[in-house]
């Protein structure tokens, strides 16, 4: 029984330094890393900045009915997006639009997985706009401001508020989406613990390290959101 | 403290509303003219059209048809900036309409501070007067979920009084409170009244409407059937669907 065990440590052992320190190999997994949070960073700036502009014309549309144009491209680019795979999209993107140009992979990346974001990021924002009371409008134009100073100053930081929950969780989804980024072949984390897999011919070690990594630092996403969260529902008690 | 300077006029209003299965006048070609310093109040049944008429006045609801003069010029019109006219309307909704995520302080100075470009300090202190003014003052750091139906109605008051509106209109003030908050409210009204405020006051509050009003204005399917003084208007009244409103809410 005791050599048993004492076999299986020697084996875990054994496993564990040629899947991690044997030629660096732990490399694979820290790059990939600082690959997957460059194209996280980026999606995710690019994401909320035009979500939020598709939120602005859509609620705005929503709520008077002016800017039935920009609505109805809105509206398409949403159908578009949300209609086809991310894989797919991100595909396109490489292998067809950027084809002639050389850029860095990860901006390519970013963009990729930004313009998708986008379209979830602006249905979150806007259903946040919608939520809040109409009231708050009449009362922000009663006083004098004009509609983009009451959404700016009134409706938004409120409609922030009450989204912030399902905002983490686009982060969240955005973070994990960005494995398929191996299929551009960018070598993000994912790839990395793939790589080391292909050349140990043993896909325990690598993936459970892989899947690890991502569940720590979604662990680490959730606790900020939380403390955030905390921070702005000051107002409610 | 009534002058007969007018600082609104209203010209043959009318508003339609459409809804799939029909079209309506909330609104049927009505006129007034309301002078400095009046109080106005507007009575009627639910769904008359008083709310849409006092919503029309600073352009909440836009007219189908007719003008609105405020201070001589027509608001109705084209190219007119509303929100600068808006400036000088303050309007006290049924609901309050509190910013949720500003304290007491803040909803009252945001809009001094933004729109009249006042300094911070001046906008506090003037805040701070407001807050006296409707006895809250030990609130000005509150939110405005900490606080009663009352006392957010009095703060919406202030909120409005900060920009040192020509006129105030109230949409059925009291209508949302607990009874035994509605006299806090009136009072402040009553006080503003006093101070020579311009208002219109669209309420169920009969006894307001005969203490305090100058003019009473019945007004039912979206005209106005009945005004006058509230002693002759409650005393004496002419119309029968007047007669007959008063029979039900005079007990």
């Amino acid at each position: 029984m005791f050599e048993w065990f004492r076999n299986l440590f020697l084996l875990i052992g054994d496993k564990f330094y040629d899947n991690f320190i044997k030629d660096d190999r732990w490399t694979y997994l820290t790059n990939g890393l600082k690959t997957t949070m460059l194209i996280l960073v980026l999606a995710f700036v690019i994401g909320i900045i035009l979500g939020f502009l598709i939120a602005v014309v859509r609620s705005t549309h929503d709520m008077d009915g002016k800017w039935g144009f920009a609505n109805w491209i809105c509206k398409l680019y949403l159908t578009v997006i949300r209609g086809t795979p991310v894989v797919v999209q991100l595909m396109i993107i490489y292998f067809v639009i950027f084809k002639a140009v050389t850029l860095e992979k990860f901006i390519v990346g970013g963009i990729a997985f930004g313009l998708n974001s986008a379209a979830y990021v602006a249905e979150i924002f806007r259903s946040g706009i919608m939520s809040i009371d109409k009231g708050q409008m009449e009362a922000g134009r009663s006083l004098g401001f004009n509609y983009r100073q009451t959404m700016l100053k009134i409706i938004m930081p409120q409609a922030f508020k009450n989204v912030l929950p399902a905002l983490g969780n686009e982060i969240i989804t955005l973070f994990k989406e960005t494995s398929v980024a191996g299929y551009i072949g960018m070598m993000d984390l994912t790839k990395g613990g793939d790589i080391i897999r292909s050349k140990t011919y043993d896909g325990f070690f690598p993936l459970i390290a892989v899947a690890l990594v991502y569940l720590v630092i979604v662990i680490i996403m959730t606790k900020l959101l939380e403390l955030l969260e905390r921070r702005l529902r000051r107002s409610d008690h | 403290m009534i002058t007969d300077e007018p600082i609104i006029v209203v010209e043959d209003l009318v508003k339609t509303f459409s809804t799939p299965d029909r079209t309506f006048n909330a609104l049927d070609g009505i006129s007034t003219t309301i002078n400095k310093g009046e109080v106005v109040v507007v009575i009627g049944p639910s769904g008359s059209g008083k709310s849409t008429f006092i919503r029309s006045l600073n352009l909440l609801e836009v007219p189908t048809s007719g003008k609105i003069f405020f201070e001589g010029e027509d608001i109705t019109g084209k190219n007119v900036d509303i929100n600068r006219h808006r400036q000088r309307m303050g309007m006290v909704f049924q609901h309050f309409n509190l910013f949720p995520h500003k304290t007491v302080l803040q909803n009252i100075i945001m809009a001094p501070q933004s729109l009249k470009r006042m300094s911070k300090h001046d906008a506090e202190q003037k805040g701070m007067e407001l807050l006296a003014m409707v006895h809250l003052e030990e609130k000005a750091g509150s939110y405005p979920a900490q606080l009663s139906g009352g006392q957010k109605q009095r703060i919406a008051i202030a909120r409005s009084l900060a920009m040192e509106p020509e006129v105030m209109l109230f949409d059925e003030p009291t209508s949302a409170l607990d009874p035994e908050m509605v006299g806090e409210v009136l009072d402040i009204m009553k006080a503003l009244a006093k101070d020579g405020m311009t208002m219109v006051v669209v309420t169920h509050e009969m006894g307001f409407a005969k203490e305090v009003g100058d003019r009473v204005i019945f007004v039912n399917e979206g005209k106005i059937l009945e005004e006058n003084s509230p002693e002759k208007l409650f005393g004496n009244p002419k119309d029968p669907r007047l007669q007959d409103f008063l029979s039900k809410v005079l007990v």
